[in-house]
Protein backbone atom coordinates (compact mmCIF):
# COMPACT_ATOMS: atom_id res chain seq x y z
CA UNK A 1 0.00 0.00 0.00
CA UNK A 2 1.46 3.27 -0.71
CA UNK A 3 4.63 2.14 -2.03
CA UNK A 4 4.24 5.44 -3.80
CA UNK A 5 5.80 7.25 -1.29
CA UNK A 6 9.33 6.56 -2.93
CA UNK A 7 8.37 5.86 -6.26
CA UNK A 8 10.84 8.04 -7.48
CA UNK A 9 14.12 8.32 -7.83
CA UNK A 10 16.29 10.11 -5.35
CA UNK A 11 19.64 11.64 -6.30
CA UNK A 12 22.73 12.40 -4.33
CA UNK A 13 21.56 15.20 -3.10
CA UNK A 14 18.89 14.04 -1.42
CA UNK A 15 16.59 16.02 -3.83
CA UNK A 16 13.87 14.05 -5.56
CA UNK A 17 13.78 14.41 -9.36
CA UNK A 18 10.81 13.28 -12.01
CA UNK A 19 11.49 12.40 -15.45
CA UNK A 20 9.00 14.79 -16.55
CA UNK A 21 10.45 17.94 -15.16
CA UNK A 22 13.04 18.98 -12.72
CA UNK A 23 12.39 20.85 -9.49
CA UNK A 24 11.46 24.57 -9.95
CA UNK A 25 11.64 27.41 -8.37
CA UNK A 26 8.06 27.42 -6.51
CA UNK A 27 8.94 23.38 -5.64
CA UNK A 28 5.23 22.83 -4.58
CA UNK A 29 3.91 20.30 -7.19
CA UNK A 30 0.49 19.20 -6.51
CA UNK A 31 -1.48 17.22 -8.44
CA UNK A 32 -5.01 17.96 -9.56
CA UNK A 33 -7.36 15.07 -10.20
CA UNK A 34 -11.10 14.82 -12.00
CA UNK A 35 -12.94 11.60 -11.17
CA UNK A 36 -16.06 10.36 -12.17
CA UNK A 37 -18.52 7.10 -11.69
CA UNK A 38 -18.76 5.15 -15.17
CA UNK A 39 -22.45 6.23 -15.07
CA UNK A 40 -21.35 10.36 -15.05
CA UNK A 41 -18.51 9.44 -17.59
CA UNK A 42 -21.13 7.69 -19.85
CA UNK A 43 -23.48 11.21 -19.63
CA UNK A 44 -20.62 13.09 -20.40
CA UNK A 45 -19.26 11.19 -23.67
CA UNK A 46 -23.23 11.11 -24.87
CA UNK A 47 -23.68 14.94 -24.51
CA UNK A 48 -23.64 16.86 -27.69
CA UNK A 49 -20.59 17.12 -29.76
CA UNK A 50 -20.11 21.20 -29.19
CA UNK A 51 -20.52 20.66 -25.96
CA UNK A 52 -17.50 18.75 -25.60
CA UNK A 53 -15.52 20.66 -27.83
CA UNK A 54 -16.77 23.74 -25.62
CA UNK A 55 -15.56 22.33 -22.86
CA UNK A 56 -12.72 21.19 -24.25
CA UNK A 57 -11.70 24.53 -25.80
CA UNK A 58 -11.89 25.96 -22.03
CA UNK A 59 -9.67 23.32 -20.61
CA UNK A 60 -7.03 23.79 -23.56
CA UNK A 61 -7.31 27.73 -22.79
CA UNK A 62 -6.50 26.80 -18.89
CA UNK A 63 -3.63 24.38 -19.93
CA UNK A 64 -1.91 27.55 -21.95
CA UNK A 65 -2.70 29.72 -18.99
CA UNK A 66 -0.69 27.72 -17.01
CA UNK A 67 2.04 27.34 -19.57
CA UNK A 68 2.76 30.80 -19.71
CA UNK A 69 2.51 31.36 -16.08
CA UNK A 70 5.19 28.94 -16.11
CA UNK A 71 3.04 26.60 -13.36
CA UNK A 72 2.19 23.75 -16.35
CA UNK A 73 3.83 20.35 -15.76
CA UNK A 74 1.79 17.37 -17.30
CA UNK A 75 -1.74 16.95 -17.92
CA UNK A 76 -3.35 13.50 -19.10
CA UNK A 77 -6.53 12.73 -20.21
CA UNK A 78 -7.38 8.55 -19.13
CA UNK A 79 -9.87 6.34 -21.39
CA UNK A 80 -13.31 5.70 -20.25
CA UNK A 81 -14.00 3.57 -17.12
CA UNK A 82 -15.23 0.49 -19.46
CA UNK A 83 -11.67 0.00 -20.58
CA UNK A 84 -10.53 0.10 -16.95
CA UNK A 85 -9.10 -3.86 -15.83
CA UNK A 86 -7.70 -4.24 -11.65
CA UNK A 87 -5.05 -6.38 -11.90
CA UNK A 88 -3.91 -8.38 -9.24
CA UNK A 89 -0.70 -10.96 -9.15
CA UNK A 90 -0.71 -14.68 -7.51
CA UNK A 91 1.20 -16.71 -6.85
CA UNK A 92 3.02 -17.88 -10.14
CA UNK A 93 2.98 -14.28 -10.50
CA UNK A 94 0.71 -14.40 -13.61
CA UNK A 95 -1.84 -11.34 -13.74
CA UNK A 96 -5.41 -11.94 -12.84
CA UNK A 97 -7.37 -9.18 -14.93
CA UNK A 98 -10.74 -8.58 -13.91
CA UNK A 99 -13.38 -5.73 -14.72
CA UNK A 100 -16.11 -5.59 -12.46
CA UNK A 101 -16.24 -2.77 -9.84
CA UNK A 102 -19.04 -1.52 -7.94
CA UNK A 103 -21.15 1.04 -9.07
CA UNK A 104 -20.49 3.56 -6.92
CA UNK A 105 -16.09 3.16 -7.90
CA UNK A 106 -14.51 6.90 -8.93
CA UNK A 107 -12.49 6.74 -12.05
CA UNK A 108 -9.65 8.68 -12.55
CA UNK A 109 -10.65 10.39 -15.34
CA UNK A 110 -8.12 13.25 -16.10
CA UNK A 111 -5.07 14.75 -14.10
CA UNK A 112 -2.86 18.07 -14.14
CA UNK A 113 0.04 18.20 -12.50
CA UNK A 114 0.95 21.94 -11.26
CA UNK A 115 3.86 24.06 -10.00
CA UNK A 116 3.09 26.67 -7.80
CA UNK A 117 3.75 29.09 -5.07
CA UNK A 118 1.47 27.66 -2.46
CA UNK A 119 -1.77 25.64 -1.81
CA UNK A 120 -4.08 28.43 -2.48
CA UNK A 121 -2.98 29.03 -5.91
CA UNK A 122 -3.27 25.08 -6.47
CA UNK A 123 -6.77 25.02 -5.15
CA UNK A 124 -7.33 28.34 -7.69
CA UNK A 125 -6.45 26.73 -10.62
CA UNK A 126 -8.59 23.68 -9.35
CA UNK A 127 -11.91 25.98 -9.01
CA UNK A 128 -10.96 27.35 -12.84
CA UNK A 129 -11.06 23.67 -13.73
CA UNK A 130 -14.24 22.86 -11.87
CA UNK A 131 -15.68 26.04 -12.77
CA UNK A 132 -15.27 24.75 -16.89
CA UNK A 133 -16.47 21.53 -15.41
CA UNK A 134 -20.42 22.11 -14.65
CA UNK A 135 -18.35 22.28 -11.04
CA UNK A 136 -17.47 18.91 -10.90
CA UNK A 137 -15.23 18.65 -7.55
CA UNK A 138 -11.58 18.40 -8.12
CA UNK A 139 -9.53 16.51 -5.60
CA UNK A 140 -5.60 18.80 -5.14
CA UNK A 141 -2.97 16.43 -3.38
CA UNK A 142 0.61 17.08 -2.69
CA UNK A 143 3.11 14.78 -3.82
CA UNK A 144 4.84 12.81 -1.60
CA UNK A 145 8.17 13.89 -2.58
CA UNK A 146 7.61 17.16 -1.07
CA UNK A 147 5.59 15.83 1.86
CA UNK A 148 8.72 13.46 2.94
CA UNK A 149 10.99 16.60 2.57
CA UNK A 150 8.85 17.99 5.06
CA UNK A 151 8.60 16.08 7.41
CA UNK B 1 0.32 2.22 -26.29
CA UNK B 2 0.21 4.01 -23.19
CA UNK B 3 -1.63 2.48 -19.92
CA UNK B 4 -1.71 3.90 -16.31
CA UNK B 5 -1.03 1.75 -13.54
CA UNK B 6 -3.23 2.97 -10.66
CA UNK B 7 -2.61 1.59 -6.78
CA UNK B 8 -5.74 3.05 -4.80
CA UNK B 9 -6.27 3.05 -1.33
CA UNK B 10 -8.44 3.80 1.57
CA UNK B 11 -7.83 5.68 3.82
CA UNK B 12 -7.63 3.12 6.47
CA UNK B 13 -5.36 1.59 4.17
CA UNK B 14 -2.93 3.98 4.42
CA UNK B 15 -3.11 4.24 8.24
CA UNK B 16 -2.29 0.70 8.00
CA UNK B 17 0.35 1.11 5.74
CA UNK B 18 2.22 3.84 8.14
CA UNK B 19 2.30 1.44 11.12
CA UNK B 20 4.06 -1.04 9.01
CA UNK B 21 7.39 -2.12 10.51
CA UNK B 22 10.66 -0.89 9.37
CA UNK B 23 12.24 -3.52 7.79
CA UNK B 24 8.49 -4.27 6.01
CA UNK B 25 8.98 -0.25 4.74
CA UNK B 26 12.22 -0.55 3.59
CA UNK B 27 11.26 -4.03 1.60
CA UNK B 28 8.28 -2.82 -0.17
CA UNK B 29 10.55 0.47 -0.99
CA UNK B 30 13.34 -1.59 -2.32
CA UNK B 31 10.77 -3.66 -4.45
CA UNK B 32 9.37 -0.08 -5.83
CA UNK B 33 12.97 1.32 -7.04
CA UNK B 34 13.63 -2.12 -8.44
CA UNK B 35 10.41 -2.02 -10.18
CA UNK B 36 10.89 1.10 -11.59
CA UNK B 37 14.28 0.18 -13.03
CA UNK B 38 12.99 -2.62 -14.71
CA UNK B 39 10.55 -0.37 -16.65
CA UNK B 40 13.52 1.85 -17.68
CA UNK B 41 15.44 -0.60 -18.42
CA UNK B 42 13.14 -2.50 -20.92
CA UNK B 43 12.04 0.74 -22.27
CA UNK B 44 8.74 1.13 -21.44
CA UNK B 45 8.66 3.60 -18.71
CA UNK B 46 6.76 7.04 -18.85
CA UNK B 47 6.87 8.78 -15.60
CA UNK B 48 5.59 7.62 -11.88
CA UNK B 49 4.31 9.85 -8.79
CA UNK B 50 3.64 8.85 -5.52
CA UNK B 51 0.90 11.44 -4.16
CA UNK B 52 0.86 12.63 -0.80
CA UNK B 53 -1.14 11.07 2.23
CA UNK B 54 -5.34 11.67 2.15
CA UNK B 55 -5.19 13.61 5.38
CA UNK B 56 -4.00 16.23 3.17
CA UNK B 57 -6.42 16.10 0.25
CA UNK B 58 -8.65 18.88 -0.28
CA UNK B 59 -11.69 18.97 -2.66
CA UNK B 60 -12.01 21.75 -4.78
CA UNK B 61 -15.07 22.99 -6.03
CA UNK B 62 -16.12 26.91 -7.77
CA UNK B 63 -18.37 28.90 -6.33
CA UNK B 64 -20.68 31.09 -8.32
CA UNK B 65 -18.01 33.96 -7.83
CA UNK B 66 -15.35 31.69 -9.59
CA UNK B 67 -13.62 31.78 -5.69
CA UNK B 68 -11.99 28.27 -4.91
CA UNK B 69 -14.11 26.30 -2.16
CA UNK B 70 -12.45 23.68 -0.58
CA UNK B 71 -13.28 20.80 2.08
CA UNK B 72 -11.49 18.45 3.08
CA UNK B 73 -14.16 15.64 4.16
CA UNK B 74 -14.57 12.39 2.16
CA UNK B 75 -16.60 9.00 2.56
CA UNK B 76 -14.85 6.68 4.14
CA UNK B 77 -15.50 4.30 1.39
CA UNK B 78 -13.46 6.57 -0.78
CA UNK B 79 -10.44 5.48 -2.70
CA UNK B 80 -7.24 7.78 -2.35
CA UNK B 81 -4.66 7.38 -5.52
CA UNK B 82 -1.72 6.44 -3.60
CA UNK B 83 0.74 6.70 -6.94
CA UNK B 84 1.31 5.89 -10.54
CA UNK B 85 2.93 4.65 -13.51
CA UNK B 86 2.81 5.66 -17.15
CA UNK B 87 4.28 2.93 -19.44
CA UNK B 88 4.41 2.75 -23.19
CA UNK B 89 3.77 -1.15 -24.09
CA UNK B 90 2.73 -2.87 -27.33
CA UNK B 91 -0.43 -4.46 -26.07
CA UNK B 92 -2.47 -4.66 -22.92
CA UNK B 93 -1.41 -8.02 -21.89
CA UNK B 94 1.92 -6.43 -21.38
CA UNK B 95 0.55 -3.85 -19.40
CA UNK B 96 -1.36 -6.55 -17.27
CA UNK B 97 1.89 -8.46 -16.96
CA UNK B 98 3.69 -5.26 -15.22
CA UNK B 99 0.91 -4.27 -12.86
CA UNK B 100 0.52 -8.11 -11.80
CA UNK B 101 4.33 -7.76 -10.62
CA UNK B 102 3.47 -4.56 -9.28
CA UNK B 103 1.35 -6.23 -7.32
CA UNK B 104 3.41 -8.60 -6.06
CA UNK B 105 4.99 -5.88 -3.97
CA UNK B 106 6.06 -7.10 -0.21
CA UNK B 107 3.35 -5.83 2.11
CA UNK B 108 3.47 -6.49 5.79
CA UNK B 109 5.93 -9.43 7.23
CA UNK B 110 7.30 -9.18 3.94
CA UNK B 111 5.04 -11.49 1.98
CA UNK B 112 3.25 -10.37 -1.56
CA UNK B 113 0.47 -7.90 -1.12
CA UNK B 114 -1.19 -8.78 -3.93
CA UNK B 115 -3.17 -5.59 -3.90
CA UNK B 116 -5.15 -4.56 -7.01
CA UNK B 117 -3.72 -2.62 -9.80
CA UNK B 118 -6.01 -0.59 -11.94
CA UNK B 119 -5.24 -0.83 -15.26
CA UNK B 120 -6.47 1.83 -18.16
CA UNK B 121 -5.39 2.91 -21.17
CA UNK B 122 -4.28 6.71 -21.40
CA UNK B 123 -5.48 9.26 -24.21
CA UNK B 124 -2.53 9.60 -26.33
CA UNK B 125 -3.84 12.47 -28.66
CA UNK B 126 -5.07 16.24 -28.09
CA UNK B 127 -7.52 15.95 -29.38
CA UNK B 128 -9.63 13.72 -27.18
CA UNK B 129 -9.54 16.05 -24.43
CA UNK B 130 -8.73 19.22 -25.90
CA UNK B 131 -5.68 19.39 -23.69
Amino acid sequence: MAGGLRLQDESADGRRYNDENSIGEKDMKYILLMSGTRAGAETYHASPKQDINAHMAVLHRINQDLAESGEFVATQGLSEPKEAKVVRGEKNGLPVTDGIFPESKEFLLGYWIVDVANADRAYAIAGQISAASQNIPIEVRQFAAHEAKSR
Amino acid sequence: MKYILMMNGKKSDFERYARWSREDLQANVSFMRTFSKELKDSGVFVSTEGLGWPSEARLVRAGNDGEPITDGVFPESKEFLAGYWIIDVENPEQAYKMAARASQAPGAGGKPANMPIEVRPVLSGHADLGL
